[in-house]
């Protein structure tokens, strides 16, 4: 393949020092894979066998998905990236699910009230946090807790995750919910306030008990409540909920660093 | 209780309950550099012991250090989980990852964030258990001994001074056995290395100290060759099987090996571990379906 780009000497001579980090590292070593005439101005900086082992490396060296390119991008360290690539809703099958639900119901509120989309919203993040993370859903739960990595700061980076993926998602979607002003944005705060009470009750419930609980509770709240947790009034109260609920989390913050005995019976 | 001279890891009268179930009823154990095993018929607590070591799980009671950090604070744990490799019963797998990129995974958690050292480190400890071929193989395309080595391999990454083996050559074959064996082997000059297994061969071939827990409590703490001895005198040979004995049964040759009580004039054998074992745990342990 011809190409005309080729890598800056800079660029070149960082890569050839092991000096290159993502994203550039991996568009490099994309292009040397197909560009001879960059490949020789490598060796040239480069002893053979440094170049062998270099090569190695590349191969054995994980390919970043599309998630993990785009965390990258927008700043996130490399091996954080890494880690937020094992959280089940930050793939792509997942977050296409998402959307096609909040599209769906923005449909619906539209025809029907906008409660359908106020409600659910908020749902499909709990349901993104309480998967993330925890003794039942994550295959390497025993071994993330005696690591020195602490449990709760990857369970925060997930929930933090994913919460900015769906918040996304979902102020995409309010593009189809026109008609309603500030109203219909009204799904944020109760995504955090159902979010930070299912990981207060994850430890003594576990997170699938906690999410269904938590979320059981907020539909049969909307039911009774409609609108009125989307009003000034209800944002106001919401915000506190929040406030008090994120303290009473980071006091809690050791009962993430070890294993929940009645959770390992 | 065997006191080791370079004590790593010690602990104290640690107590754990599970609801009304105690699974450890005031253990106490001290670990040095080489392989201590520890045996125990299933629920005797071996697993719940290897969790409390490996900071996972805090006992209701008793206090547990290693290398001078008391385990059961947060900035002692912090200490220990940086010397510490852990493979726990059931390890599990993101199945979509290679080998390279669980272990990769497990590095990070273990603060290896520099990506070329990180790399470096996961190829070294991957060859370390016969995996460097299969690296960039899937998880879910590996066979159950080679997702045990990679959980080996993730347990091994940076060359942690406490290496915590919960019964890791389950359903390994013969071949794969003997490798770890050697592995482990190597591992205990110059470290400490706790292992749980069923296999009393693994013990009398490895194991410097050996423990025997039972119901929560610890029944033996001493070498291969002294928990053998508990059976000193309590093995005989017969051409039928006799009744009363703790446990009996044909060998090769068309014999009885019988361990316990022996009648008079009998033709006493040399106990072995596995004799020494059953004196001590009783029928429960011949009755441990693995």
């Amino acid at each position: 393949m011809t190409t005309t780009w080729h890598v800056p000497d800079d660029d070149l001579r960082a890569y050839a020092g092991q000096g290159l980090g993502p994203p550039l590292l991996w568009s490099t070593e994309t292009h040397l894979a197909s560009c001879a005439v960059c490949r020789s101005r490598l060796a040239a900086l480069v002893p053979v066998d440094a170049g062998w082992a270099r090569l190695d490396a590349a191969l054995d060296a994980p390919r970043p998905g599309p998630v993990e390119r785009v965390l990258v991008l927008v700043g996130v360290p490399d091996h954080t990236a890494r880690l937020l690539t094992a959280t089940p809703a930050l793939r792509l099958s997942w977050l296409a699910a998402v959307a096609a639900t909040l599209v769906l119901t923005a449909l619906l509120a539209n025809a029907a009230t906008p409660v359908v989309f106020l409600g659910v919203a908020p749902l499909l993040t709990l349901i993104g946090v309480a998967v993330s993370f925890g003794p039942g859903v994550d295959p390497t739960y025993e071994i993330t807790v005696t690591s020195p990595v602490h449990a709760f700061r990857l369970l925060l980076l997930r929930c933090v995750a994913v919460l900015v993926a769906n918040t996304l998602l979902c102020a995409a979607a309010t593009l189809f919910v026109p008609g309603y002003g500030l109203t219909i944005a009204g799904w944020f705060l109760p995504s955090l306030a159902l979010t930070v009470l299912t990981l207060l009750l994850s430890p003594r419930l576990g997170p699938a008990w906690a999410a269904v609980l938590v979320g059981a509770g907020w539909v049969l709240a909307v039911t009774w409540a409609e609108m009125l947790p989307f009003s000034a009034a209800g944002q106001l109260s919401l915000c506190a909920v929040v406030a008090v609920l994120s303290v009473l989390l980071a006091r809690r913050a050791a009962l993430f660093d070890v294993l929940t005995t009645r959770r390992i019976r | 209780m065997t006191l080791a001279t370079d004590t790593a890891v010690r602990a104290d009268g640690v107590v754990l309950r599970y609801g009304r179930t105690t699974a450890l009823d005031g253990v106490s154990l001290s670990l040095g550099t080489g392989v201590t095993g520890l045996l125990g018929p299933n629920g005797a607590g071996k697993t719940t012991l290897l969790r409390v070591i490996a900071t996972a799980v805090r006992p209701d009671s008793g206090t547990v250090s290693a290398f001078g950090h008391d385990a059961l604070t947060g900035p002692g744990r912090l200490a220990v989980r940086r010397r510490l490799g852990y493979l726990p019963q059931d390890p599990g797998f993101h199945p979509s990852f290679t080998a390279f990129e669980f272990v990769d995974y497990v590095a990070i958690l273990k603060e290896l964030t520099v990506r070329s050292a990180r790399h470096a480190e996961v190829r070294r400890v991957l060859a370390q258990v016969g995996l460097d071929e299969q690296r960039g193989k899937r998880i879910r395309a590996l066979s159950g001994g080679m997702r045990q080595r990679v959980a080996l391999a993730a347990a091994l990454v940076g060359d942690p001074a406490l290496l915590i083996l919960d019964e890791p050559t389950v359903g390994l074959d013969p071949e794969q056995r003997m490798r770890f064996r050697e592995l482990f082997a190597d591992l205990g000059e110059d470290r400490a290395v706790l292992l749980s297994t069923h296999q009393t061969e693994d013990v009398m071939s490895l194991c410097r100290t050996v423990v025997v827990l039972d119901e929560g409590r610890v029944r033996f703490d001493g070498t291969p060759v002294e928990l053998a001895a508990q059976a000193a005198g309590r093995v005989w040979t017969s051409e039928t099987r006799a009744t009363g004995a703790l446990a009996s049964w044909r060998t090769g040759t068309g014999s009885y090996r019988q361990v316990g009580d022996p009648p008079l004039g009998a033709d006493l054998l040399e106990p072995t571990i596995e004799d020494g074992y059953l004196t001590l745990v009783g029928l429960r342990a011949t009755e441990d379906p693995r």
